[in-house]
């Protein structure tokens, strides 16, 4: 977003080199792929452009000697809500191009979200509490157990979501299949298409016919079924361990993917098959489909097509999830990604990502109930994606009744991506949402892979510790009395007990009985 | 001598069993009888020469990567759905959709064609020996698409590459498609096309449209 002066750029000339030894270092202007930095006629770093500064901090990262400060300028507009600077400038925006606001990552801003939820620890009342250090706890989650031949056995109840090839670089999504690999995780190809490695890399193996494991134990990949259908074959629904038919995702549900032109390259266009620098707009239905009766053919021709080896999956956007989820178990499928407003993008109308659609604790609740009364909930894998941080939100997901969770812009975030939200730009400084070869470079696939697998690690040991505080050593016995909503209209949208008060909201019992 | 399957009374998953089994121990053809009810036949195959005798069912060959299947009679919707290699022949109509997301291939319908056929098509070559609906050719990004009859409303809407050439008339254009004139290398490839599959037209009356820009959305 455009903003005039969104950012303060502060380059402390007491500790900067350059300004000492005007040539002898200029990271910064480097670094910037947005060239707020120049050196001017002395050679001397100046900051030329501030406008231009979308608050990556990569500037800050590198510079050897931590001179400078990038701060947010928003807070001195806060008093003019609801004439914020974000406002204005998006009006500033559109009077000067005609256009609407188009980026990448998910909602700003409060919406409710796993944070007014808590977790109930155990003491006397409840079965006691399990020792992280010296007891068990199961997280495998399998998937299409008693349906298909090759079940996929997730080690923990975690997944990569759907991230393209186009929108990430191709470094990101060997890295993605790298720690899905280590962790004995699923990943994800997106709607973009294949990268050649990831099928295998996904597997632990570093060749093609996966003679040499080189990352144990080994994992997943998935492959996603679009509208758009880009790069999509026998060979590449085949080449997944289970498909994905994406329905729609949380920054636009009721929309299509979008890849804009800028990050169209060679390479994205051939896997593609569309025009250099074109965008890629995938429809937002698929045209293929036109009514349940053919998304129900559709799912039995991929069980047909995969020789009813591998999982079906849908992918959802929030919308009505409990008809929504219905719909798709009966379609006959064997997991289900629910994915929330919260939900991450490479690049979608700023509105449709802040205005349309539910937030993710408002969908599993209506999810469950729906898998429940058809009597397919933990038989039917229900995923909950959308905003998901950390093992707390996630154990908080899982006690609500979903199987697992999705970590999409957390997974960004652990290679390295500092949240400046510019990603449909092309010019990520980390090079995880870019595909210019110069900031690619910057992302080595192993380095990145395990930092996401120790993000991983970490996450799973956060939920192992809530699990077990809550007196289970399985996954699987979370509930939601092991939650508490802090306040009323968390306790009204989610169906969970209000602190203090020890139960539901009465219309909950009355309506539901459970 | 073709070997016969009867699909009667049988599921997807059993047909399509014993069609591969049929393909691949080799030895000819195989004509499907009874194949109606089943949606999605014949998918994702890499090889083989398959008649359906009579009509078909929806998503017939998808996803196809090198087969020849042939329909004697009607076939359904979507016929050859996100084909990529091979080839799909349809002697009577089809229903909405045919040749859609195709990578290439081609798709012979000597009837004639319902809406939205080569919608999205990104390679594949589709004939059509009779009419078409409307919307026909949306957003597609490459191959041919000739039409030998009439087409209807808002054809070709946002062309982003590739020709679709068109015999008869059309009831209106969509966004981004322009009239160009017919090369010579234009005729010579349509009279290809005509004369190996046995479809009666003079490649001289057809009509050519091309997209006004490859990137209608982004400047
Ligand atoms: C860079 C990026 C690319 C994405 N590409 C796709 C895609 O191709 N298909 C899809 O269904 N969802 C896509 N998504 C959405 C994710 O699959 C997932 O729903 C979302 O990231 C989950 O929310 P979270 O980011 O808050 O974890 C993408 C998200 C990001 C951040
Ligand atoms: S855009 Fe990023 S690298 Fe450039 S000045 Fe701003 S924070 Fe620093
Ligand atoms: S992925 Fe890159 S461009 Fe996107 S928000 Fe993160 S740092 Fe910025």
């Amino acid at each position: 977003m455009p903003v005039v002066g969104a950012f303060c750029v502060t380059v402390h000339k007491d500790a900067c080199i350059n300004a000492q030894v005007p040539g002898k270092c200029a990271t910064c202007v480097e670094v910037c792929p947005y060239e707020v930095y120049a050196i001017d006629g002395n050679g001397q770093v100046a900051v030329q452009n501030y406008n231009a500064c979308v608050g990556c901090r990569i500037c800050a990262e590198f510079c050897p000697e931590n001179a400078i400060r990038i701060n947010p300028a928003e807070s001195e507009h806060l008093t003019r809500y609801p004439w914020t600077l974000g406002q204005v400038e998006e009006i500033h925006h559109k009077a000067l191009t005609g256009e609407y606001l188009l980026r990448g990552f998910g909602t700003m801003g409060p919406l409710p979200h796993f944070d007014q939820i808590l977790v109930v620890p155990s003491q006397l009342a409840a079965e006691p509490p399990k020792d992280k250090y010296r007891e068990e706890c199961e997280m495998e989650v399998v998937i299409g157990e008693d349906t298909c031949e090759k079940p996929i056995r997730l080690k923990y109840p975690v997944i990569f979501p759907a991230m393209s090839f186009g929108a990430l670089s191709r470094e990101a999504k060997l890295a993605l299949a790298i720690a899905a690999a280590k962790m004995g995780i699923a990943g994800n190809t997106g709607e973009g298409g294949l990268v050649e490695e990831e099928p295998y890399y996904c597997h632990g193996y570093v060749d093609k016919e996966e003679t040499q494991k080189k990352w144990e134990p080994g994992g997943y990949l998935v492959v996603q079924w679009s509208t758009g259908r880009w790069g999509v074959s026998a060979d590449f629904v085949r080449a997944g361990d289970a498909v994905e038919i994406k329905i729609g995702q949380g920054a636009k549900p009721g929309m299509g993917g979008h890849l804009l032109g800028a990050k169209v390259t060679e390479e994205i266009a051939a896997v593609r098959g569309i025009p250099v620098g074109s965008d890629a707009l995938s429809p937002c239905r698929y045209y293929d489909v036109l009514s349940f009766e053919d998304l129900k053919k559709q799912v039995a021709f991929l069980r047909d097509i995969t020789n009813y080896e591998k999982p079906i999956w849908i992918k959802l956007g929030p919308s009505r999830p409990y008809d929504d989820v219905r719909l798709a178990a009966e379609a006959g499928v064997d997991a289900i990604s629910l994915d929330g407003i919260a939900g991450g993008t490479g690049a979608s109308p700023d509105l449709v990502t802040q205005g349309a659609g539910i937030p993710t604790i408002a969908c599993i609740p209506p999810a469950v109930r729906a898998l429940k009364d058809l009597g397919l909930h933990r038989k039917v894998k229900l995923f909950a994606l959308g905003g998901i941080r950390n093992g707390l939100d996630a154990v908080k997901a899982l006690a609500m009744g979903a199987d697992g969770v999705g970590f999409g812009t957390a997974a960004e975030i652990a290679m390295g991506c500092r949240a400046c939200m510019a990603c449909h730009k092309g010019n990520c400084p980390y090079g995880i949402t870019s595909q210019k070869p110069e900031l690619r470079a910057r992302l080595d696939p192993e380095e990145a892979g395990q930092r996401l697998a120790n993000f991983i690690k970490a996450t799973v040991e956060e939920i192992k510790i809530l699990t077990m505080l809550s007196g289970h050593s399985d996954i699987k016995d979370l509930s939601e009395e092991d939650l508490r909503a802090v306040d009323p209209n968390t306790a009204a949208i989610t169906g969970l007990k209000l602190i203090g008060y020890e139960r539901r909201m009465p219309w909950w019992e009355n309506e539901h009985g459970n | 001598m073709s070997r016969v399957l009867d699909a009667k009374g049988k599921d997807l998953r059993a047909v399509s069993t014993q069609l591969k089994e049929m393909i691949a121990v080799g030895g000819g053809g195989v004509t499907l009888k009874n194949a109606a009810h089943l949606h999605g036949l014949c998918g994702g195959l890499k090889s083989g020469e398959i008649t359906i005798e009579g009509n078909s069912g929806d998503y017939l060959g998808v996803l196809n990567d090198g087969a020849l299947i042939r329909v004697t009679g009607d076939a359904g919707k979507y016929v050859a759905d996100n084909m990529t290699r091979g080839t799909v022949l349809v002697d009577g109509d089809t229903d909405y959709g045919a040749g859609q997301y195709c990578y290439g291939g081609t798709v012979v319908v000597r009837g004639s064609a319902g809406d939205f056929t080569a919608t999205m098509n990104k390679g594949a070559t589709i004939l059509i020996g009779k009419d078409v609906g409307d919307e026909v050719g949306t957003y597609m990004l490459a191959g041919d698409l000739v039409i030998v009859g009439n087409a209807g409303h808002n054809l070709g809407n946002y062309l982003i590459r590739g020709n679709i050439y068109v015999g008869g008339q059309w009831a209106s254009l969509g966004h981004n498609i322009k009239e160009e004139p017919l090369t010579e290398a234009d005729v010579d490839k349509l009279q290809g096309y005509l004369a190996e599959y046995a479809i009666k037209a003079d490649p001289r009356a057809f009509r050519k449209l091309t997209p006004l820009s490859e990137k209608p959305f982004y400047k």
